[in-house]
Parts: C-alpha cells; structure tokens; sequence
C-alpha cells in the first residue's frame, strides 16, 4: 500500500504523497472544490490504477458526490490538477470528459424513457445510411450488445415500459461503450434485484479484465469486499485513506467513515418527559412499513438512516402529505385520522421538511411572506391582512432567529443555506406546534448556524414540546436524541436499543453490514 | 441585526426601486405614444378619439387583470376571449327572454363562474395543464354559443342596456369607469388579503405553500373562477357597446389580455405581478392599435408591432432579472 493511505484518526490534509508508478490512469493532486466559502471537497491527491476496482465509501455529504462531478465534467473544480495517463486535463464540460474516455452510471437515470432500449443505447451516435435511421440495424446490434454482457433485455422495447432496475443496466450498457476507459458507478445495486445485481457484477469483472477502471460507490459493505481492490473512505470533504481490501475489514472502513471527535456544537440538556405526544402502532405508507414509536413532551426522537431510507416518508405520512395504508396513529392518547396536512398542523404538528428548495420556501418571494404563510388566517382582520401585525411577526421571528437580512421584503433565495434553514424553522415558531418534525435541518447549514439551531431545540423541549430529528448525520443524531431509531430500508431496525451502542454499531446497523 | 449585509441591503433597495421604475417606465412609454401622436396626427387628441380609445382599451385591460391572477399561480387561460364571446349570447339570449338587466347580468356573471370552476377541476383534479383545459374551452365555448344562436346574432333590444357604453360620468367613459370599479377591489385583493398572498405562494413553490398549510386547489380554483367572471363581466360590456350576442366576438383577444399582462412585469413562470402593469400594457395596446389606425398604417402592422414589442419588453425584463 502506498503512501495515500492515512491513518483513520487523523484527516488527510491536502499534502499526501500522489500515487505513481503501478500503471496510473487517472490521479488527482490536490484537487478541491469549494462553494463561496464551503469547502465541498477539501484538497485531495488519488491515483486510480489501470483495470482495478476502485470502491469509494463515506457517509451522506461526505464528498463523494462531488468527486464523482468534478471528474465527470459536471462542475468545475475550484484548485489542483487532474492527470489523464500523466497529462493535465481541464475537463471543463462531461463532453470532455467523454472524449477522454471517462463515464459515469448515475444514480437518477438519465436516459429517454419514451425511447426504446436501442435508441438510447446508440443516442448521439446513431447508424445512418443516407440519412436515414437504420432502426432495424440497431436494434440487432444493441441486443447483440446486451446480450454479449449478459443482459437479459429486449433491445426494441421502449425504455419506460422496463423497471428502474433494469434501465439501470441499459445505462450502464451505454457507459461501457464508446471506448471507455475509466466507469463510475454511483450506488449503482440501489434499485436492482439479487440476480440483476449479479448480471451487473460479472459486467464489471469483465471491464476490468479489458483494462477498464470501475469506481465504484456504494453504502453497501458486503457489495465493496465482494468486488473491489481498493477502498478509499471520504468523510466530510476529506479523503480519510485508501486501503487495499485484503488489509481491511468494515469495522476498519466503519471507523474510518465516522468523525470522532464530538463538536463543541451540540447543545444537550435533559429535561423530564412529559405526555405522550404522537404515538405510531405498525404504520405503513408509501416507502416505509410497520413503524411503531412514540414521542413524549420534552424529548427528541431520532431518526437515524440513509437518505432513501424511508424517514422522510414516515415524517410526511404523519404530517398528512402522503396517507398512510396502514396501522394506527394516536395524537395525545387519541386515535387519530390524518388525512391532508391542514389537519397536522391544526392538531399542533410542524414539518420542517428534508428539502429546503423544493418542499421549505417560496424562493422567489419575500422573507416576511415566508414566515407567516402558515398564519395568514390569523393576520387578517374582517378581509384584510394587518399589515402591521404582518410586518411585527415577521421582524420578530428574523430578530429571535437572528436571521441575517437587512429587511423582511428581501427575497428568500437571496439568503444562505443557513438562514434559508432559519425561515423554514421561524415559520413554525410564528405558528407554533407541539411536536416539531425537523426532517435534516442542518444539510448545507454552516456550524455556528448549526450550533443555534441546537439551542434552538432545547429551547422548544422546555416550552413542552417534543422533537421527531431526522439525519443522514450520525453525530448529529446520536449526540442530540434522547430516543434513536435507525431506518434501514424502510423499516425500523434494532428499535430503542441504541443508548450506549457505539457509532460504529449504529452505522452498521443502518447500512446492514 | 448587527451584521447585516450591505451589499443585499442595497439589493433590496434596488429592487424595490426596480419595479416603481418599471411602472413609471411604462407609464412614460404610453405618454410617450400619446405625444408622438398628437404631433403625428390631427385627430388623436380629440375628445371623441381619446374616449373612443379609453373604451377599447377597457375590456382589455379588465381581461389583463383577470388573467394576471392566473398567471401568479404559473397557470394561463387562453379561454377568456371565448369567454367574452359566449357572455354576449348569454346576456342577449336573456334580454331577448325578458329577463330583468341586473338579473341577466348576475347569471352572465354566475355562467363565467361556472366555466372557472370548470377550469379548476379540470387542473386539481384531473390533472390537465392549464394550456390545454383552457384551450379546450376556448373552442368548444365557441362552438357551444354558435350552436345555441344556430350560428346567428342576437340583437339586443333594451335601449337602457345598450345605451350604457356611451355613457360618460365626469366626462370619462363608463367602461372605463368599469375598470376602476374592478381594478381597486383587485388591488385590495392581491395585495392585501390572504388569497393574494396565496396566489403567489402557490406560484412560487405550490409544494412549499401545501406543506405550510395553504388549500392548493381552493387557490387554483380561485384564480381561474375570477378570471372567467372577469371575462363574462367584460361580455356583458361587449353586448352593450355592440349591441348584439356572437358567440365569434373577441376573437384573439385572450393574446391580447396575455400580451397586455407581460407587458406589465407579470412573469409567466408566475409569482411576479401587479395590477396596474396589466392595465398600462393594455393601454399601450390600444394606443398602437388606435394610432396605427389614425396613421392609415396597413393593420396587419399592428400586429406585428404588438409581437414585437411583447419581445422586447420582456426581453429588458430578463436582462434585469439576470443582472440582478
């Protein structure tokens, strides 16, 4: 092993030694990316050798993503070098990064559904004679395609009619065309059956075995040992090391992937229970089945689990977006019936949900409007809103909040990803509620913003409320709830039983090792 | 709030200058055409002209008011000049029946309701695009009114009815008195009840709005129910200054309420409107018409001016957008 791996316990700075030798295709030298002042990707320096399985694992924004974007030409780094067979390589737009030969399988695909599986295949590079499509010709060849890889898949059928199992290995079929020598396949097993899952990896054996590297990213453990050569671990924009698989194990990797040292930021005082606030028996729903918990006045529930998890699904069947199909749901020791979110709210429950821009704000308008959406009925006097009252509630939250605007006609997509988070919270504290559902209220939110919204809790646990805390942030969770449930899934695995469990044991847990 | 931003500070001042000066932009653009045209021609600045003028531009202008409210909640409706049309058969049908003016109004008014609510389920609960339930109204009420007329035009013979359009007040036409009838509790309604603002939430993000608790759907069908009452209402205009029902009257005049509402700042991608932008670019419009038709400029001009203007006064309006 070389010498970038890094001992687990202290953080890779940006001056481990490159890679070289041993057939490098690819290496990257201290290659950053920062947004404004957040730094996305911190430095890192990585050679990926010619023809080896390369898995990269790490939790939830711990930089993978990024990496995988830079490389593919999505986004332009914001320092060091890329080597392409020793050269420097801008790779400025994913055509570029095609032409070198570099590739990538997404999670999301990112292919035409109301084409059939030949023409996305050969889409951009179609077979013409006299310009004219020769459909019958492709279709031939792209089953023969398929076929040679191991595919069981109809080549002339329309790409949407296939599951999102299956259009996955079309997409990767399209990947591993075209002279490519460098795939990357991010958490590509995520929608597949076994035996799909198994076409994919004899695929994968079979690039390698032409001289191909995989990268190949993955939550999945067993999925990394099965195939891989190499791991390196990424946590928090860092490059924990790299090792070889023979010389590790998960626990090692586990480690690796878990930030020990417990920030200063987490602001935790005990307050006694009170009533039971919500109680779900065996509730099932749209992505999530048979979850049983309760909240209590003054407590914090969390949520631990990947994103896809089945979390933010069970915070939005509770809070009447999405109905339930199944079980019961009490409010207060009442059964009750949630049906839309209007009911939710009036029994005193609040979502501060997992997306701030699609689900959170109304971007493109004003701070102040953002904050009393939720209580205009109350604003208004015989037809009219107060403008007065409006303009108080909204200067009250802004100040309690300390939300950084010069105004509250400012629009909210003019604010931080920190004081954008603060509207969506200041919104429910101008409502106010009983049980509040913070569905990953730090993502994207910078530490000093982090450490207020903590604070924050703890302020709502002694006015008597209770907390449902959603996070894909392991610390976060497991430093702030007094009750940890982890999602795997979705279900509910290993309930109540996480006090005094390890990180380690909670994360395992949650990726089923 | 000690360290506020300077730079977003000024941002926000900026903006708020912004759309005052857009106003008076416009505002300026339409004094501008009138004086290039009391130079240009004898007959512009007649009182017989400027009424003349005031009345054409009315029904637009309500209709642009109308839409604008659809158009905050990223929708459109291209129904509204059929709309228009069909009110006229409606409203004559019933005075040829006898019934009672105020009575034949309210039910032309009830029939706009109907067609809204229509338009409303059609987008929340049969998830049709705006752009295709409306323009499926837009020629099958066409087709209904012809159908009901047997493709003929009712005359309207109540004098007292027909007589209203020329009618003056404080020596401004009633139709235009009309649209401050309409625009003032417009402007109350957009800007300061709770419905305006849920117009715009639902614009903006109808996901955000939903999970803040705002009816959705209530709102949708709100904005496509006053915008259908807004074009009967303007149907009923139409029949007293015409004085006849034809289900084929104001043809295309959908494009032009749409045209007046851009014009005026409203963004199609919703969120972004006013009131008195739509009824400054409905002004425009009818100015250009009314002067082209002075200057014995060839009609067919006329429409080729609106398309070019509606490209580049949006086209400032994207250019401020991104400098922003």
């Amino acid at each position: 092993m070389s010498a970038s791996g890094v001992a687990a316990a202290a953080p890779a700075s940006g001056t481990a030694a490159p890679v070289t030798g041993d057939d490098t295709i690819l290496e990257l030298r201290n290659l950053e990316k920062s947004y404004g002042s957040v730094l996305a990707l911190k430095p890192s320096s990585l050679a990926f050798r010619r023809g080896e399985i390369h898995a990269i694992v790490g939790e939830n924004g711990a930089g993978k993503s990024t990496l995988i974007k830079l490389l593919t030409g999505v986004i332009p780094r914001s320092g060091g070098d890329v080597l392409w067979n020793g050269q420097s390589v801008g790779l400025a737009n994913p055509q570029e990064a095609i032409d070198h030969g570099i590739n990538a399988v997404h999670q999301e695909v990112v292919l035409c559904r109301h084409l059939s599986v030949a023409a996305n295949i050969f889409l951009g590079d179609e077979t013409v004679k006299f310009g004219l499509l020769q459909k019958r010709e492709m279709t031939r060849a792209a089953q023969k395609i398929l076929d040679d890889m191991g595919f069981q898949l109809p080549a002339g059928v329309e790409l949407g009619s296939l599951t999102i199992g299956q259009q996955q290995l079309v997409a990767t079929a399209r990947a591993s065309l075209r002279g490519t020598q460098f795939l990357i396949f991010d958490e590509p097993t995520a929608y597949l059956t076994r035996q799909e899952a198994a076409q994919l990896f004899a695929l994968i054996r079979r690039l390698k075995g032409e001289g191909v590297t995989i990268i190949y990213i993955s939550h999945r453990m067993e999925e990394v040992f099965e195939l891989a050569d190499r791991v390196s671990v990424f946590r928090d924009g860092t490059l924990v090391g790299t090792r070889n698989i023979a010389e590790t194990n998960d626990n090692e990797l586990v480690a690796m992937m878990i930030n020990r040292s417990i920030d200063q930021i987490y602001h935790k005082e005990h307050i006694p229970f009170g009533d039971v606030l919500l109680e779900t028996r065996h509730l099932s729903g749209k992505g999530f089945e048979d979850v049983s918990l309760t909240i209590r006045r003054g407590e914090i529930v969390g949520l631990y689990g990947l994103i896809g998890a089945g979390r933010s699904e069970f915070a939005l069947s509770v809070f009447g977006r999405n109905p339930k199909t199944s079980g019961e749901m009490l409010w207060k020791g009442q059964p009750i019936a949630i049906s839309n979110e209007r009911t939710a709210i009036g029994l005193g429950i609040a979502l501060a949900p997992e997306s701030r821009r699609d689900q959170g704000l109304n971007l493109n308008l004003p701070i102040g409007l953002n904050l009393n959406l939720p209580i205009y009925d109350r604003l208004t006097r015989g037809l009219v809103i107060s403008g007065r009252e409006e303009a108080r509630r909204a200067d009250q939250q802004i100040r309690d909040l300390s939300i950084k605007t010069p105004s509250r006609k400012s629009l909210a997509s003019s604010m931080s990803g920190g004081n954008q988070q603060k509207i969506v919270i200041g919104k429910w504290l101008n409502h106010g509620a009983d049980l509040f559902i913070f569905d990953e209220p730090t993502v994207g939110v910078d530490v000093g913003t982090k450490a207020e919204i903590y604070r924050l809790f703890a302020k709502l646990l002694k006015d008597g409320a209770g907390i449902l805390l959603i996070s894909s942030y392991l610390p976060e969770v497991y430093e702030l709830a007094d009750t940890l449930h982890v999602f795997r899934a979705g279900h509910l695995v290993g309930s109540n039983g996480f006090r005094g469990a390890s990180h380690e044991e909670v994360l395992a847990e949650a990726i089923g090792v | 709030m000690a360290s506020v931003d300077v730079a977003t500070a000024k941002a926000v001042k900026a903006r708020r200058n912004y759309s005052f000066l857009f106003a008076l932009t416009l505002l300026g653009l339409l004094v501008l055409l009138w004086a290039v045209l009391a130079f240009a021609t004898p007959n512009f600045l007649t009182d017989k002209n400027i009424s003349n003028l005031m009345r054409q531009g009315s029904m637009i202008a309500i209709l642009a008011v109308g839409q604008t409210f659809v158009i905050i909640t990223a929708g459109i409706d291209l129904s509204v000049g059929a709309v228009v049309g069909f009110s006229t058969v409606v409203i004559a049908l019933l005075l040829q029946a006898g019934v009672p003016v105020w009575a034949a109004i309210l039910i032309t008014l009830l029939v706009g309701l109907g067609i809204g609510l229509f338009h409303g389920f059609g987008i929340t609960r049969m998830g049709l695009p705006p752009f295709i339930i409306t323009l499926a109204s837009l020629t099958s009420l066409r087709g209904i009114g012809l159908l009901m007329t047997n493709g003929s035009t009712i005359s309207i013979q109540n004098d007292a009815f027909t007589e209203f359009a020329t009618l003056d007040f404080l020596g401004i036409p009633s139709l235009f008195w009309m649209v401050i009838l309409v625009a003032v509790p417009a402007y109350v309604f957009l800007n300061h009840t709770r419905w305006g603002r849920y117009l715009f939430a639902v614009g903006s993000n109808p996901e955000s709005a939903r999970l803040s608790g705002v009816r959705v759907n209530r709102v949708i069908y709100l904005a496509y129910a006053l915008s259908s009452i807004f074009a009967a209402f303007v149907g009923v205009l139409l029949a007293t200054r015409i004085g006849i029902g034809n289900a084929t009257q104001a043809e295309g005049w959908e494009l032009q309420a749409i045209a007046s509402t851009v014009i005026g700042g409203t963004s199609l991608f919703g969120a972004v409107g006013s009131i008195h932008g739509p009824l400054i670019g409905a002004f425009i419009l009818a100015t250009i018409n009314n002067g082209a038709n002075l200057l014995n400029v060839n009609s067919f001009w006329q429409r080729i001016i609106t398309g070019g203007l509606i490209i580049v006064i949006v086209y400032f309006d994207q250019l401020r957008r991104r400098g922003r």
